[in-house]
C-alpha cells in the first residue's frame, strides 16, 4: 500500500490541480479573516453568532475584535470552509485519471482494483489533512497577527485551537476521502464537479431552508458539527449533532460512497 | 515449452454487441504472433480482457495458467502498450515512467534505462503533451518495459507511425524476441507486420479465422492465382479457350484474366496454337490479398453476418484466389 501511496502522490505533485486548489485554498481563507475583521469593526458584534451559544442572530456589544469563545473559534477555523476543496481534490484524485485515460496504466500496475481505490482514499485523506493544516496555518498566521493587531489577545486564540483543529483536520480527512467516492461513482470529471458543487453550493441550502430538520443530516451539517464551527446566521446551529456524532455521520457518508464507488469501478469495462 | 498466453473459449458480449465470441488461441514463448483482423474484428477486447481492464463475460485467458490479476507484480510479467492517448498531458516522460515504477516496485534506475532504450533520454524531462505520437508509442513503449517482462503486448503499436518509426518497431520487436521475450502483437494490417511477426492469429468479427506459420500463409500467398494475357489474336484465343474447362475474363479489348492458369500450362497451349502474344502476366496473390480473402470471405459467411452463410470458424472458405485451375491442366 506504500508503493501505491508514493506513486499516487506522484501523480498529485506532478499535476496543476493541488497547487491551484491549495492557492485557491489560502486566497479565499485571507478573504474570509478579512470579512471576519471588517464586520467587527463595523457592528461591534460579529456575524456568526456572538456567545457560542447561538439561537439567532445576536449582537453583543463589546471589542470590536473577536473575542467571545464562539467568535475566536470561527477565526481559528476561518478556512474551514476549504473542506469544499478537499472534496474537490478526492474527486479530481479519481476522474482526472478517467479524462486523461491514465486509468488504463493504474489499472495495469495495481490490477486489484478496491486495493487502488483504497490507495486513492489514503491519498485523499493525507493530500485532505495537509490542506486542513495550510488552511489552520493561514488563520493563525493572517488572522492571529490581525487580532494582535487590533489589541486581541493571542493566547485567547490558541486556547480555541484544541476545540476546532482537531474537527477540523477530521473534517477535511473525510471530505477527501467523500470526494474519492464521488469520484468512482461519477467518473466524467465535468458530471462530477457539477454535482459535487452543485449539491453543496445549491441543493443543500435549499433542502435545509425547506426541511430544517435536514440539517444535521446533510454532510455541511455534520461537518460544522464535527469541527464546532458556527457558519449560521439562522438559528440552524442549535440544530446539529454534537461533534462526535457529526463526525461519525461524515465517517458512515465516506463509507458509503467508498464502498459504492469501489463496487462500481471493480464491475467496469476500461475500454 | 508452454504456452506464453493461453486464450481458452472467450467471449465477451457488450449487451447485445457480441464483440468477441469462443475465441481461442495461443501464443508460444520466444515467438512474435501477429493478432490480425480488420478494425472491429474483436483484438483491443480480447487484449483488454487478457489484461484484466474488460470483464469476461466467459472462458479463460491466462498467462502461464493464471490470470493477470493473479500474477504476483503483473508487470514484471507483461508489459502491455495500450493507446497512445494514456497519458497525463502535463506530466513530464520521466515522471510518467517513475510513477509506475514506485506503483510496481521497480528501481527507479530502470526509469532511464528504458527511456535509453526505446531513444527517448534527450526529452525526459519534458512535458507529455508536448510529445508527438510516434514519441508518445515509444514512452509506451518505455512504460512496458519498466519491469523487465517476459511477455509484451502491444495493440496497434504502428498506429500514427512514420515510415521510419514502423522500421524501428519492427527492429525493436524483432531484438525482443531474440532476447527471449513472447510478444503479442496487434494490427489490422498484415503488410505492417509480415516482416515481424512469427505466427499469425488471425480474427474476423470476433471469431478465430485462423492461427498459423506466417511461413504457412505464405505458402498461400505463393498459389497461382492466374495469368493475364495482352493479345491482338484475343477472339482466337477465347475461342479456343471455350473449348476447356477454364474460368476467364475480359478485361478490355485486348486483354483477358485467365482463371487459376500457370505459365506452365498457358505457354504450350498459346505455342500449339500460335497465338501472338505482347504481353504475359502471371499474377500471384499476395500476403495482404490472401489476408484481405480470409477475413472478408469470414465476414461474408459468417452466420451473423447479413446474408448468413454458414462457415465455421478455424477453416477458410474458398475464394477466388485459392481455387484450383479447373481439370488441372498444368
Amino acid at each position: 500500500m506504500i508503493k501505491i501511496i508514493r506513486a499516487e502522490w506522484l501523480k498529485l505533485r506532478t499535476t496543476a490541480v493541488p497547487w491551484v486548489l491549495g492557492g485557491i485554498a489560502m486566497l479565499i481563507n485571507g478573504l474570509l479573516i478579512l470579512v471576519i475583521f471588517l464586520n467587527h469593526g463595523s457592528n461591534g458584534g460579529g456575524p456568526f453568532g456572538g456567545n457560542g451559544n447561538d439561537n439567532g442572530p445576536t449582537i453583543v456589544l463589546g471589542p470590536n475584535y473577536p473575542h467571545t469563545v464562539q467568535q475566536l473559534r470561527n477565526l481559528v477555523g476561518s478556512g474551514f470552509t476549504g473542506y469544499l476543496l478537499a472534496l474537490l481534490l478526492g474527486v479530481l484524485i479519481v476522474t482526472t485519471e478517467f479524462r486523461h485515460k491514465t486509468v488504463t496504466t493504474a489499472f495495469l500496475i495495481t490490477p486489484v482494483r478496491p486495493v487502488m481505490v483504497g490507495g486513492k482514499l489514503l491519498m485523499a485523506a493525507i493530500a485532505g489533512a495537509g490542506l486542513a493544516i495550510i488552511m489552520f496555518a493561514t488563520s493563525m498566521i493572517g488572522g492571529g497577527l490581525t487580532l494582535v493587531g487590533v489589541g486581541g489577545s493571542y493566547s485567547s486564540l490558541l486556547d480555541q485551537v484544541p476545540a476546532v483543529l482537531p474537527g477540523m483536520v477530521l473534517v477535511f480527512i473525510l471530505f477527501g476521502m467523500l470526494g474519492v467516492g464521488i469520484g468512482s461513482v461519477l467518473t466524467n470529471q465535468v458530471a462530477a464537479i457539477v454535482v459535487t458543487l452543485g449539491w453543496f453550493i445549491i441543493l443543500e441550502g435549499i433542502l435545509v431552508s425547506l426541511v430544517h430538520g435536514a440539517a444535521r443530516w446533510v454532510p455541511t451539517g455534520a461537518a460544522q458539527a464535527a469541527a464546532n464551527i458556527n457558519r449560521s446566521r439562522s438559528g440552524i446551529s442549535s440544530l446539529l449533532f454534537n461533534w462526535w456524532e457529526g463526525s461519525l455521520l461524515i465517517v458512515a457518508y465516506g463509507l458509503l460512497f467508498a464502498a459504492l464507488g469501489s463496487y462500481i469501478l471493480t464491475r467496469r469495462d476500461i475500454t | 515449452m508452454p504456452s506464453a498466453i493461453e486464450v481458452q473459449s472467450l467471449t465477451k458480449h457488450f449487451g447485445n454487441v457480441h464483440a468477441v465470441e469462443d475465441l481461442s488461441f495461443s501464443v508460444e514463448t520466444g515467438r512474435v504472433t501477429g493478432f490480425l483482423g480488420p478494425n472491429g474484428s474483436g483484438k483491443t477486447t480480447t487484449l483488454r480482457m487478457l489484461l484484466g481492464l474488460v470483464k469476461i463475460t466467459s472462458g479463460t485467458a491466462t498467462f502461464g495458467g493464471k490470470r493477470y490479476q493473479e500474477l504476483d507484480k503483473p508487470d514484471h510479467h507483461v508489459g502491455a502498450v495500450l493507446e497512445a492517448t494514456s497519458f497525463h498531458p502535463t506530466r513530464r516522460a520521466e515522471d510518467h515512467l517513475k510513477m509506475v515504477a514506485i506503483g510496481s516496485g521497480i528501481p527507479l534506475s530502470r526509469v532511464d534505462a528504458t527511456l535509453e532504450l526505446v531513444g527517448l533520454s534527450d526529452v525526459a524531462r519534458r512535458r507529455v503533451g508536448k510529445f508527438s505520437l510516434g514519441m508518445r508509442q515509444r514512452l509506451q513503449l518505455a512504460t512496458a518495459l519498466l519491469g523487465d517482462p517476459e511477455i509484451l503486448i502491444l495493440d496497434e503499436p504502428a498506429n500514427g507511425l512514420d515510415p521510419q518509426g514502423i522500421q524501428w518497431l519492427r527492429t525493436f520487436i524483432r531484438y525482443q524476441a531474440s532476447i527471449g521475450r513472447s510478444v503479442l502483437v496487434s494490427s489490422h494490417l498484415l503488410s505492417e507486420m509480415e516482416e515481424t511477426v512469427d505466427d499469425v492469429v488471425i480474427v474476423s468479427e470476433g471469431h478465430l479465422v485462423l492461427q498459423t506459420t506466417l511461413a504457412e500463409l505464405a505458402g498461400r500467398a505463393g498459389t497461382s492465382s492466374g495469368m493475364r494475357v495482352r493479345s491482338p489474336e484475343i477472339d482466337r484465343l477465347t475461342a479456343i479457350l471455350q473449348t476447356i474447362p477454364v474460368g476467364f475474363r475480359p478485361l478490355s479489348p485486348d486483354i483477358i484474366a485467365i482463371d487459376g492458369a500457370t505459365p506452365e500450362w498457358l505457354g504450350p497451349v498459346l505455342a500449339q496454337n500460335q497465338i501472338v502474344v505482347y504481353e504475359l502476366v502471371h499474377e500471384r496473390g499476395s500476403l495482404e490479398d490472401v489476408f484481405l480473402q480470409l477475413t472478408q470471405g469470414f465476414a461474408a459467411g459468417h452466420p451473423g453476418a447479413p446474408d448468413g452463410g454458414g462457415a465455421v470458424a478455424g477453416q477458410a472458405p474458398p475464394s477466388a484466389g485459392l481455387t484450383p485451375m479447373p481439370g488441372s491442366r498444368a
